[in-house]
């Protein structure tokens, strides 16, 4: 017995030097724990007279190269980084490099001027940097996906994109070091607003040709034109921003650093919220219920819909089996039952919070196409009518696929909308769930019926979303095809007077609506939780989701 | 020995091409593309193809791929645009590396532990202690487990950081909820193993030799039951040591799990060939160094008599 227990306390002491081996090799020779790192273990602590602002991202930011930014995630980090020519500060047009502009008659020539700045590296920002940035942007070689920003809008951009016409013919010109002139297609009224979106902030061409394919890689391959500064960049763990001393305006900035933490399951980062790790947290629907009284809701853009595939190969070419699912939908109900009501009920196509002449759109032209809770009785009638003009006589012989991506949360979505359109039609809905890629793959391919999908939108104006349904549309994935639709359209985009302007583009939504060209769903809402010591953090919904430029940690 | 090892560093580097080739047609036929988007148009996603080489026929590819990897580049992610494939490993092994080791060495001492004492303590208290812990290890999730440590531990009585990798601290929660299904398996092969091995007549004849219990436990029993363990190892070390997608999620370490797993959903494809390769690799490594460790254990296998 005695023998025995020797034995165990030899594998036991065994164990312990074999675990505690462990804990001292790997970790004090592997970089991950650097005793560099030591302060950040207590954030709470780290110096006490720095003000700090701690958020976190489900995904590291996949690129801060500006010109290459495709994600939301990106481009807020990019939108604090690099200065644009003008600054969309939550809406409202602030100057940014630019000092002054002036814009040509028929509305079409921005002539800006550059203010004195200088980069992160303390060399001189030069009209010359944005000419590049922009040119790099539309060059088909850079193969950036996000030059559909411009592709319409600036004067040849959509030519040399498509390798048609050399870069150098871009609508974009440094007339000397401090003017910069931009041609548009049309006179576009919303452009200032789209300029400080990080895909046309100015880069360095000697540090991209210095750095190649590594360009930005890393926080010090590039050089930083805005208030903040890449201090580090841990991938996949932090990215840290630091005030900028150079910046024009450091003046207004209040914040020494910014610590960006990529958490990807997002009960850890409400975990890190409570413990005081992070300033500010998005609460996961499943745990809403806790925090209900303490949470701020904020729309981030992004509008649900179904598409409704029009090219003749299926049912839904009929308008009047449309409009029936467009009023079978309880759009209150399914909002319950899909998302324990984080995300809006929405019957309208336009997000309402985009600019309208004024004020906000939704406000100037207030629209519900359809009933939140429904109206059985009309969804009946456009059935019957479309039975008659399909010729079916059972609707249980319509059969519509459904689909949608392999996510729980969008199963739950279509399951409920399978649900109430069979219960109160009586056709027949498949769901078929493919993974996210393939999904936006088969929408571009036409392939689908039926589709659950959505849209954020670039600017804050109602042809954001518009843009994508006139006729031959690149994004028209419906094969949506009005000519009245496209007259408005057409007259939006040449006229120069903002109110009728906008009239037409309201009519286009009306009309779009109207004959059931899509199923509008939901607006998406998220609910955050916020350290009551940070002042200014302010949300959008336009290219970036958080805006802390002028953000302040009280004492 | 020598020419045993030789051998099998051919057949390593065979196996890892043929993977190679397997994953490199297979990522081709899953169904979407790396650059489909909301907002792609056919002429930019032509230039991104083009500039990707995908424009190219698929056989010419190939080529270049493989060209490549023998140059040990594995080419540029298609997500994270500016990050080579190579930097992104060699930014992220080290995390996973370093959590996994320490997993092991917790999970493999211990699971040691526990499946000699439940052996030898067989139908007493003890081993029933040891039995539990071990059918928890093995039929609770690492999700649940890490959540639960992350809860109890992180949140409610505040003794460890509730997650990031920043330094001693941050190592234990992870570890132990990355480590509580290796331990528990090798306690209980450990234990059942043990139990065969007490049955051989060696153990009879060492006993009848008068030998001291402990020697016989100690220089028989253990030496004899630790074979299956040892043969588990290969591919539990390796897998261990390149991941886990699920605790690294929960502790928010940058480890590489997490990128295999979402390189998968984003269709990354030179991404998922490069972890599979490095991950195969590693794999391959593994089992080689079990079967030279064999050997060494076990003189009955020593392969250099053959």
């Amino acid at each position: 017995m005695l023998k025995l227990k020797k034995v165990i306390s030899m594998f036991l002491a065994m164990a312990m030097c074999l675990g505690m081996a462990a804990c001292s090799t790997p970790g004090q020779k592997q970089e991950p724990v650097k005793p560099a790192d030591a302060a950040a273990e207590t954030p709470a602590e780290t110096a006490p007279d720095k003000k700090v602002l701690r958020y976190s991202l489900l995904a590291d930011a996949p690129t801060l190269d500006p010109q290459l930014m495709n994600s939301i995630p990106s481009s807020t980090v990019g939108f604090h980084i690099y200065e644009g020519l003008m600054r969309n500060h939550i809406g409202e047009i602030q100057p940014g490099m630019a000092e002054s502009y002036e814009i040509s008659e028929d509305g079409k020539t921005y002539t800006f001027h550059l203010r004195d700045a200088k980069w992160s590296d303390g060399v001189e920002i030069k009209a010359a940097d944005y000419e590049y940035a922009m040119r790099r942007l539309v060059d088909p070689a850079t193969a950036s996906d996000y030059s559909f920003l411009v592709t319409s809008l600036i004067k040849n951009a959509g030519d040399i994109n498509a390798g048609k016409m050399a870069v150098e013919e871009l609508g974009v010109k440094a007339v000397d070091d401090k003017t910069l002139t931009i041609e548009l297609n049309n006179p576009t009224g919303y452009f200032l607003s789209m300029l400080s979106m990080s895909q046309l902030c100015p880069v360095r061409q000697d540090l991209v040709e210095k750095y190649g394919k590594d360009f930005s890689a890393d926080a010090d391959k590039n050089v930083y034109s805005g208030p903040f500064i890449v201090k580090e960049w841990k991938h996949e763990d932090r990215i840290i921003l630091e005030k900028n001393p150079n910046y024009w305006n450091a003046g207004e900035i209040k914040l020494d650093e910014v610590h960006i933490l990529t958490v990807a399951d997002p009960m850890t980062a409400v975990a890190m919220f409570e413990q005081g790790e992070l300033d500010q947290v998005n609460v996961p629907a499943e745990v809403l219920e806790n925090y209900k009284d303490k949470v701020i809701y904020y729309n981030d853009g992004a509008n649900d819909f179904m598409k409704l595939n029009m090219d003749g190969s299926c049912e839904l070419s009929n308008k009047d089996l449309r409009l029936a699912i467009n009023y079978a939908l309880n759009r209150e109900d399914y909002i319950l039952l899909s998302s324990q009501n984080l995300y809006q009920p929405n019957t309208r196509y336009v997000l309402p919070q985009v600019k309208g002449v004024n004020g906000d759109y939704g406000d100037e032209y207030p629209y519900e196409a359809f009933p939140l809770k429904g109206d059985a009785a009309k969804a009946k009638e456009h059935l019957a009518k479309a039975m008659e003009e399909l010729g079916v006589t059972d609707p249980a012989a319509i059969d519509v696929e459904l689909l949608t991506t392999d996510a729980e949360r969008t199963r739950i979505e279509a399951e409920v909308l399978q649900n109430q359109i069979q219960t109160a039609l009586g056709i027949t809905v498949t769901i078929r769930q493919v993974p996210y890629k393939q999904r936006l793959q088969m929408e571009s391919d036409h392939e689908f019926e039926m589709v659950v999908t959505g849209w954020v939108p670039d600017y804050p104006d109602p042809m954001s979303y518009l843009e994508l349904w006139p006729t031959g549309s690149p994004y028209n994935h419906g094969s949506y095809s009005s000519e009245v639709y496209d007259g408005y359209i057409k007259d939006a985009l040449t006229n120069t007077d903002p109110v009728k302007r906008m009239e037409a583009l309201f009519n286009a939504e009306k009309t779009l609506l109207e004959d059931g060209g899509i199923v509008p769903l939901q607006l998406r809402r998220n609910a955050m939780l916020i350290n009551p010591k940070v002042e200014g953090f302010e949300t959008y919904f336009v290219g970036i989701n958080y805006d802390y430029l002028y953000a302040d940690i009280a004492e | 020995m020598r020419k045993y090892i030789f051998k099998r560093v051919i057949i390593s580097f065979v196996t890892i091409w043929v993977l190679a080739t397997i994953v490199f047609i297979l990522v081709r036929l899953m169904p979407g593309d790396p650059f489909s988007s909301d907002k792609m148009t056919p002429e930019i996603k032509a230039n991104i193809e083009s500039y990707y080489g995908f424009d190219k026929p698929l056989i010419e590819q190939y080529f270049t791929y493989m060209k490549n990897i023998v140059k040990g580049d594995f080419g540029y992610s298609m997500k994270y645009v500016n990050q080579s494939v190579n930097k992104i490993i060699a930014d992220s092994f080290p995390y996973s590396f370093d959590l996994g080791m320490r997993a092991l060495s917790l999970s493999i001492s211990l699971g040691l532990v526990f499946g000699i004492i439940a052996a030898l303590y067989r139908g007493k208290q003890l081993d029933y202690v040891c039995v539990i812990i071990a059918i928890i290890g093995t039929s609770v999730p690492d999700f649940i487990i890490g959540a639960m440590l992350q809860y109890f531990f992180g949140i409610k009585w505040g003794l460890f950081p509730v997650a990031q990798y920043q330094g001693i601290k941050h190592t234990i929660l992870p570890s132990i909820a990355l480590g509580f299904y290796t331990m528990a398996m090798v306690s209980r092969l450990m234990r059942a193993s043990m139990l065969e091995v007490v049955q051989q007549d060696y153990i009879k004849t060492a006993k009848s030799k008068g030998i001291s219990k402990f020697r016989i436990t100690y220089k028989h029993q253990i030496r004899n039951a630790i074979m299956p363990v040892v043969t588990v190892l290969g591919p539990t070390v390796a897998s261990v040591l390149t991941g886990t997608f699920v605790i690294e999620s929960i502790y928010a370490i940058p480890g590489m799990g997490k990128y295999y797993v979402q390189s998968v959903q984003n269709l990354d494809y030179s991404l998922i060939l490069g972890m599979t390769i490095f991950y195969g690799a590693f794999l391959v490594l593994a089992n080689m160094i079990v079967d030279i460790l064999y050997g060494v254990i076990d003189p009955r296998i020593r392969v250099s008599g053959r």
